[in-house]
This record gives structure tokens, sequence and C-alpha cells, in this order.
């Protein structure tokens, strides 16, 4: 996963550097998670772009700009499937973005108690592994 | 367990004994009177001087099995039950076969019986036999057999036996076979002959044999358990015919059973480990990469001492429990970026070190101690890619560490200690960090429905996390999120996955695991696919029939969602598009009705769970069951990773 990230926050980078960005276009987020769903883009990232830790990063909420989803789809790192204007117009891909933008920030892990249980905090004790 | 006593032999004299005394004595009257009738109706041929004469090793093994139907004084596979025992191999696995009924009828009536009482469990598939025995020896440490038929059985059985050479996990299993042609009568008796059944899966197992006497059989099965517990551990084979078997003792007298030697693995030698240790002390920042690297507790106590030692980071890759999830120089999670800052990796029976180190810069050291390259075969690829690494010592990596942590020791100037510690406190704020981003990445789509993964293993996390439990499944299927969120610092508590994944290990694997726990009151727990359940559901049965207890949770994507993945990215790459890529990859159509599935096989079942906030309740009321010694069934309609 990291290693995607990498290569995208890469191609953002490049990207930027060259100016070549452009805003995002208007779409349907309604058609948008149609495509998500049908596309397959939630197999790797989730039904709302969560992400799947070493299958696909995460999407939303607040995904990368639109230009660097669209050179990701067009010209993919690592190890996801490319798509070509012919599966994936322009505008399938504006929706898709429509839609990863409309996502609300979820709850923060602060405020959930199941990610803050006691025993899951590092120990600083220096024995360890004694059965 | 069954207390019905041990039914005795019902003879004095077996034929075999009978014969030996009339040609000794040159006088049928002498014989027993069932020998007598044996002989008398021509059921057994007797032995003159004008028989053509076998070698004597066979006359006392592998030969003719007696069509009769006369009573036998003795058993060879009774012996066999001893050896086993003599062995600790204390529980068998089997689904049933003809050609170890021999077997099959020694262990029912006496290893079963008579003391030390084995145990058995009954099973469906022989895939399934192996995969329990897999995870059984994950867990106690030791090897337990399973039986199968040498044809028809070994194929059922190959794909699991290669999952365990591959995980290095010791199996022992034994394969009935009508290897003397005299044994065959009908069609389908030839049908499930083979003269060199092992032959099938020698590729990827460590050593197999066809003893020909009994005698043999006890020799050759105290090598056969050496070779499979002797760093690299690996499954062996043992083909055994049915007439050694089914035929009494020799002269009613069972062989002597050798015993098994105090072995010692293979450890590194003392200028090698000089040699590290002075590297792993000079390095800015060292990194321990491990993956089998503790093989026992033991091992898992030695994995921390040494990073103590040097207050460096380890990167677990998961095969084995080898280091405590929540320690503060535990940097699995950001393993990229702690390799990536190391000066010198050293490997630990890494599975795959060129994907950890072969895209490193030359300036960083890297050290290998590894058994795997004490014994290898060449057809399949479990050897992985080459790791081209800088120095290699061929040894057993737990075996070496007590040497290694000495070394270090003796070699650390307390000049370098504040740096040291230095390092580790550096690390522990790593480790902090890569928690808190595993939380918050964690908390995202955490109200979703499909359930998040993330959010599935949490709930089941709060509800087993004051007990004594233990996941007997792998994790990266749920991404590592156990890994990433639990804690545990017992071996015991996971035990790694398949070693080859190939699916339809974590169902066997996952009930010989628990079966293992439950003799230690441990609380087992499984997380795995509906894909790979679905090739061997019939362990539902099993369980319950067992009574083996324990919580097998469906990650249920409804598909087999890495295979998706793989032809999303060929058939766009085809320019084709994806929408029918779920052909041949989706488990829908109809859905399947997990907890309905194991209803029907006597285990308890749940959902299928669509509603997060639903998870507590049903993993509450399930690990209270299992807690009263129940199998149960959660299944949970949940995001593909």
């Amino acid at each position: 996963m990291r290693r995607f990230a990498r290569a995208v926050a890469l191609v953002l980078c490049a990207f930027t550097l060259t100016s070549a960005a452009r805003a995002a276009p208007a779409g349907s987020a309604e058609k948008g998670r149609q495509l998500f769903l049908r596309d397959g883009c939630y197999a790797c990232h989730g039904t709302r772009g969560a992400g799947g830790a070493i299958a696909g990063p995460q999407l939303a909420p607040n995904p990368l700009p639109f230009a660097a989803v669209l050179m990701q789809l067009r010209s993919p790192a690592y190890r996801m499937p490319l798509y070509s204007r012919k599966v994936l117009s322009d505008a399938d891909a504006a929706d898709i973005y429509a839609y990863l933008t409309s996502i609300p920030a979820g709850r923060a892990a602060s405020g959930i108690t199941l990610l803050n249980l006691g025993s899951m905090a590092a120990r600083q004790a220096v024995s360890h592994g004694k059965k | 367990m069954d207390n019905r006593t041990p039914k005795p032999l019902a003879v004095n004299r077996g034929r075999r004994k009978f014969l030996k005394g009339t040609t000794a004595a040159g006088a049928m009257a002498v014989a027993a009177p069932i020998g007598a009738k044996l002989i008398a109706s021509g059921a057994a041929p007797a032995r003159t001087s004008k028989a053509p004469l076998r070698p004597s090793r066979l006359d006392e093994g592998l030969g003719p099995h007696p069509k009769d139907h006369g009573l036998l004084s003795s058993a060879g596979s009774d012996y066999m039950i001893d050896v086993l025992r003599k062995l600790g191999i204390d529980h068998v696995a089997f689904v049933p076969g003809d050609t170890f009924r021999g077997l099959h009828e020694s262990l029912v009536n006496y290893g079963l019986l008579t003391e030390p009482k084995m145990t058995f469990s009954a099973v469906n598939h022989e895939e399934t036999a192996v995969a329990f025995c897999h995870g059984y020896a994950k867990v106690e440490g030791k090897p337990m057999a399973c039986f199968v038929h040498a044809a028809v059985g070994l194929q059922h059985a190959a794909m699991a036996l290669y999952n365990a050479w591959a995980d290095r996990v010791p199996v022992v299993c034994l394969a009935g076979a009508r290897v003397y042609s005299a044994e065959r009568g009908i069609y389908v008796d030839w049908d499930h002959s083979v003269f060199d059944g092992p032959a099938l899966v020698r590729d990827f197992t460590k050593w197999d044999n066809t003893p020909l006497t009994l005698e043999d059989f006890g020799n050759t099965a105290v090598r056969a358990y050496k070779f499979a517990t002797t760093p690299p551990a690996g499954p062996v084979v043992l083909q055994v015919d049915m007439t050694l078997q089914e035929n009494p003792l020799p002269g009613d007298k069972a062989p002597p059973i050798p015993s098994l030697p105090q072995s010692t693995p293979p450890s590194g030698d003392d200028r090698a480990v000089a040699e590290i240790a002075k590297l792993l002390v000079a390095a800015e920042n060292p990194v321990i990469a491990a993956d089998r690297a503790a093989r026992t507790p033991k091992g898992l106590a030695l994995m921390v001492e040494l990073a103590e030692a040097l207050q460096c980071a380890v990167v677990d890759s998961h095969a084995r429990f080898n280091f405590p999830w929540r320690h503060p120089l535990n940097q699995s999670a950001r393993q990229r970026e702690a390799v990536a800052d190391g000066d010198l990796v050293l490997g630990l029976e890494m599975t795959d070190f060129h994907g950890i180190i072969g895209q490193l810069p030359k300036s960083v050291k890297t050290l290998s101690i590894t058994s795997e390259d004490l014994y290898m075969k060449a057809n399949y690829g479990d050897y992985q890619h080459f790791a081209a690494v800088d120095m290699a010592v061929e040894a057993d990596a737990e075996a070496t560490l007590p040497a290694l942590i000495e070394a270090v020791r003796r070699l650390t100037p307390n000049t370098r200690r504040p740096a040291f510690e230095a390092r580790g406190q550096r690390l522990a704020q790593a480790h902090l960090a890569a928690l808190q981003a595993s939380r918050e990445a964690a908390a995202v789509g955490w109200d979703e429905q499909p359930i998040s993964v993330p959010r599935l293993c949490q709930e089941l996390y709060a509800q087993i996390k004051d007990e004594d439990w233990a996941l007997v499944s792998g994790t990266v299927f749920q991404s590592y999120w156990p890994q990433q969120l639990w804690s545990a610092d017992r071996h015991y508590q996971y035990i790694g996955d398949a070693g080859a994944y190939g699916l339809g290990y974590l169902p066997g694997a996952a009930l010989g695991a628990a079966a293992a726990h439950a003799r230690h009151g441990r609380l087992a727990v499984a997380v795995g696919g509906d894909g790979d359940f679905m090739f061997s559901p019939a362990v539902l049965w099993a369980a319950a029939h067992n009574r083996i207890p324990f919580l097998y949770v469906i990650h249920n994507n409804r598909a087999y969602f890495n295979e998706i993945m793989a032809l999303q990215r060929i058939a766009n790459r085809r320019n084709r598009g994806i929408d029918r890529t779920g052909i041949g990859n989706d488990l829908t159509q109809p859905i399947v009705d997990y907890a309905a599935m194991a209803r029907s096989m006597g285990v308890a079942g749940f959902g299928p769970v669509t509603d997060p906030k639903a998870l507590a309740d049903v993993f509450r009321q399930a690990v209270a069951l299992v807690k009263r010694g129940e199998p149960v069934l959660v299944d949970v309609v949940a995001q593909g990773r």
C-alpha cells in the first residue's frame, strides 16, 4: 500500500511541477457511486473508498486532485488495473471523482471506543515473549 | 473418548507362528486347533519343503495376505501404533480407507483404549486430514499423524502436503497401500493400488519410504520423524502395505522400537556468529527481519532478548509469531520505512528475503541465518527469488540466537549503549505513530456496509481480548489488521498462514489448531474468507463430531476476491473492461447461507451479519458458546479487504 501511495505521490508531484493540473470537471456523485461499484474500484478500495490496506490505498474522504486520480487511472503505478478511455471515459472518471469528493469524513479514531482499547497501547516494558 | 475395553485378540498362536511350529516339529498334530483348521481347509497354504521360498525378509513382512477368515493372534498394525506412541504422536486424523483398515482397527481397538491412550479426529477429506495435522503441529510444536490411501487419498492430500512443506511444518502421513499384487481383488482394488504412491508428492515432502517388514517400519518411522522435525521441518510419508498391517507379528513377537535420539538443530558456527554480532553492534540502524524465526516460545523470548540488547527495529513477515505485536521495537506496520532507514538487515528464516532487501542500495549490509538452504528441492518454486545477501549462515535461526545474543552483549562497548537507548526511544515513538495511523485508517469506513474489515476485527477482539485467546488463521487477506491493532505477546496466539496459499487450508488447519488449543483451555478463533471455506465446508461436521470448540468467522466478501483483482488487471490491459470479471469469481447466485450450513452439521451458526452494530452482540454470544465447548460459525458480510 505504501509503495502504491508513494507512486501516486510521485505522479502527483510530477503533475504539479509541470503545471498541467486540471480542475475536476463536474460529475454526478450518484452515477459515480454506481460506476465505482460496477467498474471494480470497490474491490481494492472498499465501497466508500476507505481502502483495503495492502490491496489498495484509501481514496476518500479528501481524495487526491482529479488530475492525479486520472493519471493513475490511465497510467497506473503498482498493481492497479489500467483504465483506458474505452473502458472508462473521462466523463465516467469525473463522476467517480464526484462520488469520492461527496464522501464525508468519518468518525475520528479517538471517538471510537473499539480503536482505543486499553490493551492496544504499546507497552514500554522490556520483558516480553514469556509464555 | 471411547471407553470401551480393548478387544483381546482371540488366539494364542498366530498362523505364522503355527506354520513355523509345524515346520519345526514336522507334524501338524502339534498345532493349535484353529491353526489346524485353517490348514485343513486349505485356506492358508502350509509351508512345505516344496513350496517356493521367498526372501526371509519378505516372509516376515510383505507377502500374501491370509485369505482365510480365521482368527489372528496378533496384529502388525498394533506394533505400528506402538511405534507412533513411542514417538510421542498422540493424535491421528483420517477419513477411512480400506488400504489402512488394519491401522484403523488397531487405532480404535488398541491405540485409543490402551495407555498411553491416543486420540482421534474424524474428518471428511484427506486434504482436511493433512491440514488438521498442519495446524495442530504449529500449536503443539510436534507432529501428529494422518492416515490416507496411498492412491486416491494421497492425491487428495497432495495440496495440503504442499502447504505444510512450504510452511516448514512436520506432518507424519501414513499411506495405506496394496503394494503386493496378490492383494488386489476386484477392479477397484486395482484402481486403488499403486506401487510407489509417495512419488506423487515427492517434490514437496521431506522424505518417504515403503518399509518391507515390521522391524523396518519401526526404524523407518523413527527416521521419518527425525527428518520431519529437524529444521527445516516438513511432511514425511510412510507407505504401509496392507499385509504388513494385517499379518500377525512375526513369531508373535513385536520387533524392537528404536528410541528417538535427542536431536540438536543446526546452529551457526562461532566465527560467523561473532562476525554478525560485530556488524550488528557497529550498525547505526540495524533491522531484524523475521518470518519463521521463532519456532517455539523459547524462540520468541530469544527474539525479544536480541532486539532489546540492540534496541533495534524488528519487522515480522508473520509466518510465525516472531515478536510481540505491541512491543515498542516492533516496526512491522512501517516495514518499508524501517528497512529503508536501516544500514544493516539481518534476515532470520525468511521466506522472501529478496522482497525485503532486493531494492536496497549496496551500501546496506545484508545478512541471513536460515535453515532453508540446508534442504530444498527443485521442481516447485517455494525456494523463492534468490536473496543476494552479503553473508549467509546456513543454520537454524532459533538455535543460533543464544550464541548471537551472548556475542552481541559481549561485543557491545559501554560507549555504544547511549546510542542504543536513543535508537530504542525513536523506534518506540515510531511504533506509537504507526499504531495511531492504523487507528485513523481503521476509523475510515467504520460504519460502512458491507462491514469494514478493521471493524470486523475490532468487534471480535473486544470480545476475546480478556480471554486466553489464540488466532489460528493468517491475516494477509484481512490486511494484517490484527497485527496492526491487537495486542499479543504469547507464541501460541498466532501461527501464521498456509505456507503456499493453497486454498482449503484454513478450515482444516484451524480445526487442528483448535483441537490442540482445547487441550490447554484456550479460546481458538479463526477469520477466513468464504472462498477458502467453500473448499472444505465439511470441516464443520468434523468440528461438531469431534467436539472441538472454536469460533470460525467467515469474512464473507462473496467472491474469490484475489482473483477478481487479478482478472481486472488483465481485462483492462486488454482494453475489454471489467464488467464481466465476476464470472467465475463471484460466490453469488445463489448466495450461500453459511450459518444454515453450520447448523445443518451440528455447529451453532450466526449470520449473515450485515449491520456492524450487530457484531458485538453476535460475537458475545458466539464466544460464550465456544467457552462452553462448542464450535461456532459467524458469517460476516464484509468488504473485500
